[in-house]
């Protein structure tokens, strides 16, 4: 326990000050909260159009698989050597990651 | 003999709220400090680069909530810090034209005059000014950049990281310096980090203004409202 004789004396906060306080702390919270959620917005919009694009693709596509493509197999032939290997796996190998839940 | 009958009568100068407030920018800024340097210069392999982030992140939402918590349970501290750092008057001028006679005492070991300062002395208001508005900013964009630096627009993000980077580092320095200058004055080092109090006569010594203006003494077994006051004498 603290012993002590003397204090600071309150400090008293003008209506005007607290007004003026909450009023910047609002602004600050309403821009980055009007902020944020347009870029969510616009991220959603971003992943539905590729995911579109891609289908649409897809639809039009003769060839919908990639080890049935010319050009796939070509590169294993010539470069690669086989899927799965040590030089495919340090060139395409990507990780996934799950978006389905961002939309 | 216990402190107050060795040292004479005692003065409340950080209430247990302003010293809780203290350990959480101990416990969240100085981790966050110290592994933001790491991050910058990346001197290690990336497995630990990843953890020294891991730790900077859990460091800033420490200093978040700190910084939270006092705004709502302390907001008449926080009012009065504002008015005390951005007021400055000629005193304020006098003391830095001498930097506060730290140099001299430090190197040459010659005690100067020096105007007589309130709670905060000249040097302290620029650190308060440098603390407030770079500590709004360090926060801002580092949770900006934690959430949104994937989908944001590249050169916002840009801007962001840069100001994050250079705040940074002038408030990491600063810090430093801080904690030299905190442990140089002994006396206000015993009072943050002990139960709040500093005799009166070393509050003459160092906040004359203060104790002249500032404080008033405490009836027996009153008790007065003052933000985080846990027992009065």
């Amino acid at each position: 326990m603290a012993h002590y004789d003397y204090i600071e004396k309150a400090v008293k906060v003008s209506r005007r000050e607290f007004i003026g306080i909450v009023g910047v702390a609002g602004a600050i919270l309403w821009t980055g909260a009007y902020i944020a959620t347009d870029l969510v917005q616009d991220r959603t919009k971003y992943i539905k159009l590729r995911a579109q694009g891609i289908y649409a693709d897809d639809v039009k596509a003769k060839i919908r698989q990639s080890h049935n493509n010319q050009a796939v197999t070509d590169v294993y032939k010539k470069f690669a050597q086989n899927p799965l290997s040590s030089l495919a796996e340090e060139l395409f190998h990507t990780k996934y990651v799950d978006r389905t839940k961002l939309v | 003999m216990s402190q107050h009958e060795e040292h004479g009568p005692r003065v409340l100068k950080h209430p247990l709220i302003s010293r809780l407030f203290h350990w959480g920018l101990i416990v969240g800024f100085m981790p966050a400090a110290i592994t933001g340097f790491l991050i910058w210069l990346k001197p290690f392999g990336e497995d630990l680069q990843n953890l020294i982030m891991q730790i900077h992140i859990v460091g800033a939402g420490i200093l978040t909530l700190a910084c939270i918590f006092y705004t709502f349970f302390a907001l008449d501290r926080i009012v009065a810090f504002t008015r005390r750092i951005f007021t400055f008057d000629e005193r304020d001028m006098a003391w830095m034209k001498v930097c506060g006679g730290y140099p001299q005492k430090m190197l040459l070991g010659k005690t100067i005059p020096v105007p007589p300062m309130g709670k905060m002395n000249s040097g302290q208001k620029q650190m308060g000014i440098m603390m407030l508005i770079g500590g709004i900013l360090l926060i801002v964009t580092g949770w900006a950049l934690y959430a949104f630096l994937p989908v944001a627009p590249k050169v916002a993000m840009y801007w962001f990281d840069m100001v994050h980077l250079v705040v940074g580092i002038v408030l990491g320095v600063s810090v430093f310096a801080h904690i030299f200058l905190g442990i140089y004055n002994w006396g206000e080092f015993l009072c943050m980090f002990g139960d709040g109090t500093q005799p009166l006569h070393e509050a003459e010594h160092h906040n004359p203004v203060w104790v002249e203006n500032e404080i008033i003494r405490v009836k027996a077994n009153a008790s007065v409202p003052v933000t985080g006051q846990q027992h009065v004498r």
